[in-house]
């Protein structure tokens, strides 16, 4: 057997389908294919030790609940959160965000929208630990609505962060041309972090990326 | 010719018989609880697996009994729910998966930043900080590297390899043909091994 033949048997070999003395004695001959297989069932082991956090007992009440109820709309607090949050919120102007900015800021993004088309932007924001009580404002440029808030330009609401993603859904439209960038800025504590996304308007009206 | 009626009614009857008189008489909430409770978490750790995010996997579970709830009578009959469900929950990932990636996404990390901030600095745990920081590294490392993989082979890799259930097992439970299993396989193991370091990850 060569070491081609035995990367090709070494899934099966894994799995306990390729016990033949060919296999094991390329194995027990070759270095190389030691190797590899080390670090097949390295890997292996791995992903079986990469354990799950516990679930939530109040999810498990929550969602039995809410599925019984058939409620959609209850069933994800993230994804209607924007709207949820959205009644609450309040002009942006003169919050204060603390003396330190020790966080800088993220790269500015993009997306394309088509005039007078719905389109659903979903910022995740991935947070290394939990953050109690953020506040999260955003500005929208001109031309650019969350739909059913008509006119609102400014928006801001406290929210506790996860550890890991969170998700954050905006419905937008665009009403013409945008030319400058929708602001989104966390802050919690003493530090803030602003995330900026700018738009492209779509010509043929098919929206994307 | 005679008997034949008979036979014809006892396979029915057979094929009937696991919803038991009294679940058919109860409020369906109260058998979809007794059914789904005891599978909840098992479903979350299955979600959390493929997904990599505690929001996205509730989300998903969450999703999977909205769909389920009107199924109550369908599951009372089935004799291993487990797999059933694994399958129901495997197919609502996938679809979820296509389906957010027909809407943009923009990733923002809100503090990966840390060394910015002394404060993150300070261990939190009982580790040292050098048992803590390969713990945790290498948990990024598999969980970044899964992220590469598509929904599919995401899934086979954690039903097979970490879950247990065999490539015929697989085959029966998602309707997927065993060569193409066997392939999704292949290729996953592949990227991970070739994603992965072997320091630390070899067993050698």
């Amino acid at each position: 057997m060569e070491c081609k033949d035995f990367i090709a048997h070494l899934d099966d070999y894994l799995d306990g389908r390729a016990q033949d003395d060919a296999v094991r004695d390329h194995l027990a001959g070759c270095a190389e294919c030691r190797r590899r297989y080390q670090l097949a069932l390295g890997v292996q082991s791995a992903l079986r030790k990469l354990a799950p956090p516990d679930v939530h007992p109040a999810f498990v009440d929550r969602a039995i609940a809410r599925a019984t109820r058939q409620d959609a709309a209850a069933a994800h607090p993230r994804r209607r959160a924007v709207l949820g949050m959205a009644l609450a919120a309040t002009l942006v102007l003169g919050l204060s965000l603390g003396a330190f900015f020790s966080m800088r800021d993220a790269p500015v993004q993009t997306v394309t929208l088509a005039v007078e088309k719905p389109e659903t932007v979903r910022l995740v924001f991935s947070s290394a630990k939990p953050l109690r009580a953020a506040t999260l404002s955003l500005a929208l440029p001109d031309n650019v609505e969350l739909v059913g808030y008509a006119g609102r330009r400014d928006l801001t609401w406290q929210t506790d962060l996860r550890e890991g993603q969170n998700l954050l859904q905006l419905p937008l439209v665009a009403r013409g041309a945008v030319k400058d960038e929708l602001v989104a800025k966390l802050s919690h504590g003493t530090s803030s972090k602003t995330f900026r996304v700018k738009f492209e308007i779509a010509k043929s009206g098919a929206p994307g990326m | 010719m005679r008997e034949e009626p008979f036979r014809r009614l006892e396979r029915v009857w057979f094929l009937m018989s696991p919803v038991s008189p009294y679940r058919q008489t109860r409020p369906t909430e109260l058998n979809f609880e007794d059914l789904v409770r005891p599978q909840v978490e098992y479903l979350f750790r299955l979600a959390w697996r493929f997904t990599g995010s505690v929001a996205d996997a509730e989300d998903l579970v969450q999703d999977v009994l909205l769909k389920l709830f009107p199924r109550t009578q369908e599951m009372l009959a089935i004799q291993r729910l487990r797999p059933w469900l694994a399958r129901v929950l495997y197919h609502q990932y996938v679809d979820s998966v296509r389906q957010r990636a027909r809407s943009p996404v923009l990733q923002l990390v809100v503090d990966g930043d840390s060394e910015e901030d002394p404060l993150d600095k300070v261990p939190t745990t009982r580790e040292g900080p050098e048992e803590h920081a390969e713990r945790s590294g290498q948990r990024d490392l598999i969980l970044a590297a899964l992220r590469q993989l598509n929904p599919e082979q995401r899934a086979v890799v954690t039903m097979h390899d970490v879950e247990g259930y065999s490539l015929e097992e697989l085959e029966t439970m998602l309707g997927t043909p065993i060569g193409t299993l066997k392939s999704r396989l292949h290729r996953a193991r592949q990227r991970l091994r070739a994603l992965l370091p072997e320091e630390p990850f070899s067993a050698g």
